[in-house]
């Protein structure tokens, strides 16, 4: 089990650092060439419609659904 | 004028080195490029401004907007450029200012953040640059990439280093990266990268010259060696170097704050997206955007109508006199036909034009990307993710564009499912109708009355869906959304008016097209009588072919309260094209009962008849006739898309759950609303 905590867990508006990804190798990659890659730095903007958060890195807003919230981990930066 | 085309793959364009980069003295046609042209390929991830630059620098009107997804077709444009040159020493010059012209091939590619094909209109970009035959591969590739977030948008480009082929690199979104106190050094990135940086804003249309000039001194050099990678298949270890490059590029070439600053963007996004707020915002826009298009526009849309029943139509009549063709049948088909049918098409123009007006403001804002975001929970019980939306939402303009559009979809089980679910969703032509019927039927509801319907749309898509997921569709597993969020933009006049206009201009080439044929098809069919006692041309609609057979369907109507044949016979029509329901409905009445100058009491005749066949029930009987109408098929130009995306069988398994749906809606809404109207 990686350590730290869960996205779904993870507080708002802290600087964070992701630490594993445990979703599909599709996903996986998709995330990763959106700048979401284990050691990025990263914060959570806000809690979403259905569970989702919308993710701050690299300039970049993505929003991700509750299902791959809860697959990414991380621990404060 | 328009100087694109949209093609599909195979490609077949010119091949390097371009013979004419440092010619003049060419004759440069006008609409093409010529076979020796150079092909140069637009390629960047979605949303970078890629299609606004397309358009900028060709001139053309291909498709834009603020979200991912815009591009899922290759679009073709001539590129017209000049470079500036100390002397020319071709015999008798005819270059002026010591310019050298070129026309280059400008192909928009679809939007891809890797060469890693995910989706269809991904795979297109990698068969263009990467997988095709390397003497059909464009001469050169020009990668879009947003200066507010450079490392995102520089995954591509590492890839596209990765291969034998020149690459220009044009910054865009600079002012929102100026906005995040970003800042970017063009000359350092350009070090880092090995090709030319070129900052552009194609939204304001600067830095075009010096992309050109850019993109001809490097079409001159010979192809540069491509980007050395590690000596390896791993795909992991080969992303851990493309990730370790493009964050060395990115870091030397930028200054930004330590943390992502909170946005403006940001701000509004907490409520956007919010739990309980952002549904109710979602819902509150789309109220809003039905509410004005129906107030502001009716005003505008009598106005028109008053013209073309009065002034026009007496002015044909008129001429029509003086050239003793008054009381014949080719007063029929001008007057009754062409004039109420052409006529009536035209007074929709101000309602389309407000409808397009503000969902290019929605779309150009960036709202439609949060409201993906929005609505996938609900996306997510049919087993599709929030990017199914964008398609649907486009289907909500028309079907046609919708189902190309849902080739951004990466499993081709969910593109089937929204292939087949995007004719529920109501377009603008099926609006013209709902926009009559309601102002008809429910006076100053009109407007309530018509969100009602797209209302009635969404509930239809959502529970065809679920109905499909449960059986054909059960063991489709459901993907996690990942949605890139363009940056909220204050649209600008001229990309607003640009998308406007196209599309106010396609929906009348099209229109027009369908009205003019169908009104001279169903003259055709009303002139030709049906007993040997009347002569061609001079028959009573009801026993023309016409009648005969709209009166041969009609029982099957009874159980929903609208069999007139009247009624039954602008469904036919409505097949063909929603657009026509209503000039086939002017062509009828008027042609029944011919007094020129009198298309405006079509209302009156549509009501009556509403009336007579529901038994005094003509409100539940409209509903359901409007139900039936958003629910049946569409067009046939969507049924051609639908087979070329779907296929035949898919394509008729449509038609049937359409047909088969709108029916028992219909039945049930007559039925149940006949006991409280």
């Amino acid at each position: 089990m990686t350590p730290g905590m869960d996205l779904a867990s993870a507080p708002l508006d802290t600087p964070l650092t992701l630490i594993g990804v445990g979703s599909a190798v599709t996903s996986r990659r998709r995330l990763a060439t959106l700048g979401l890659r284990e050691g990025a730095s990263f914060r959570l903007l806000t809690r979403t419609i259905g569970g989702g958060r919308i993710v701050l890195v690299g300039g970049s807003r993505i929003a991700l659904s509750k299902d791959l919230v809860r697959q990414l981990r991380a621990q404060a930066a | 004028m328009s100087e694109s085309t949209r093609v599909r793959l195979p490609l077949t364009p010119a091949t390097t080195p371009p013979p004419s980069a440092k010619a003049c003295c060419h004759e440069i046609p006008r609409h093409t490029a010529g076979a020796d042209a150079p092909v140069v390929a637009l390629v960047g991830a979605p949303n970078t401004g890629k299609s606004t630059l397309f358009n900028a620098l060709t001139g053309s009107r291909v498709t834009m907007g603020n979200w991912p997804g815009t591009t899922v077709e290759i679009s073709r444009g001539v590129w017209r450029t000049t470079l500036a040159v100390p002397t020319c020493d071709c015999d008798n010059c005819t270059c002026a200012h010591d310019e050298e012209p070129l026309a280059i091939t400008l192909l928009d590619l679809p939007g891809a953040y890797s060469l890693d094909a995910h989706s269809p209109d991904e795979q297109l970009t990698r068969g263009l640059l990467q997988d095709g035959p390397v003497d059909e591969r464009p001469g050169l590739c020009v990668i879009t990439v947003d200066a507010s977030r450079l490392a995102h948008g520089l995954y591509l480009v590492a890839q596209v280093r990765e291969l034998a082929t020149r690459v220009v690199v044009a910054v865009t979104m600079s002012d929102i990266a100026a906005q995040r106190e970003v800042t970017l050094d063009t000359a350092r990135l350009s070090q880092e990268l090995g090709c030319p940086v070129v900052a552009t804003d194609p939204r304001r249309r600067t830095g075009m010259v010096a992309l050109a000039t850019a993109v001809r001194t490097t079409l001159a050099d010979p192809v540069p060696d491509p980007r050395p990678t590690p000596f390896t298949d791993d795909a992991l270890m080969l992303d851990d170097d493309r990730f370790t490059w493009l964050s060395d590029a990115a870091d030397t070439a930028t200054v930004a704050p330590g943390h992502d600053r909170l946005t403006l963007s940001d701000k509004v996004d907490r409520w956007v997206t919010a739990p309980v707020a952002g549904p109710l915002l979602f819902l509150a826009v789309m109220w809003a955007v039905f509410q004005l298009t129906t107030t502001v526009a009716a005003p505008l849309q009598d106005a028109l109508a008053r013209f073309f029943s009065g002034p026009v139509s007496g002015a044909v009549t008129s001429l029509l006199t003086l050239v003793h063709l008054h009381g014949t049948w080719v007063e029929g088909l001008l007057v009754n036909g062409l004039v109420a049918g052409v006529g009536m098409l035209l007074t929709f123009v101000p309602l389309m034009g407000l409808m397009f007006l503000l969902l290019a403001l929605l779309e150009d804002s960036g709202y439609l990307a949060r409201a993906a975001v929005v609505t996938d929970r609900l996306m997510r019980t049919m087993g599709l993710p929030g990017r199914a939306f964008l398609p649907l939402v486009v289907g909500f303009g028309c079907n046609v564009p919708a189902i190309s559009a849902t080739r951004i979809l990466p499993d081709a089980r969910q593109r089937l499912l929204t292939v087949l679910l995007v004719p529920f969703t109501s377009c603008s032509a099926r609006l013209t109708v709902f926009v009559m019927l309601g102002t008809v039927f429910f006076g100053k509801n009109a407007g309530t009355a018509v969100f009602g319907m797209y209302v009635a749309s969404v509930a239809l898509v959502v529970l065809i869906g679920l109905l499909l997921r449960r059986t054909l569709w059960r063991t489709m597993g459901a993907e996690p959304l990942i949605i890139d969020l363009p940056a909220y933009h204050v649209p600008t006049l001229r990309l607003t008016g640009a998308v406007v206009w196209q599309r106010l201009r396609g929906f009348l080439k099209t229109a027009s097209g369908i009205i003019v044929a169908t009104v001279c098809a169903v003259w055709l069919l009303q002139s030709i009588p049906t007993t040997g006692a009347q002569s061609f041309g001079n028959v009573p609609v009801e026993d023309s072919v016409y009648g005969v057979v709209a009166r041969t369907i009609s029982p099957a109507f009874a159980p929903a309260g609208f069999d007139q044949w009247q009624t039954t016979s602008a469904l036919i029509v409505g097949f063909v094209a929603k657009e026509a329901v209503i000039s086939s409905w002017a062509q009828t009445y008027a042609t029944e009962q011919p007094q020129p100058g009198q298309a405006g009491l079509l209302g009156d005749h549509i009501r009556a008849a509403f009336e007579q066949s529901s038994g005094g029930h003509p409100l539940s009987a409209v509903l359901a006739f409007m139900v039936f109408l958003l629910a049946y098929t569409p067009c046939v130009a969507t049924l051609a898309a639908q087979r070329r995306e779907a296929g035949l069988r898919w394509t008729i398994f449509g038609v049937g759950i359409q047909l088969a749906t709108a029916w028992l809606l219909a039945v049930a809404v007559f039925q149940i609303g006949r006991l409280f109207w």
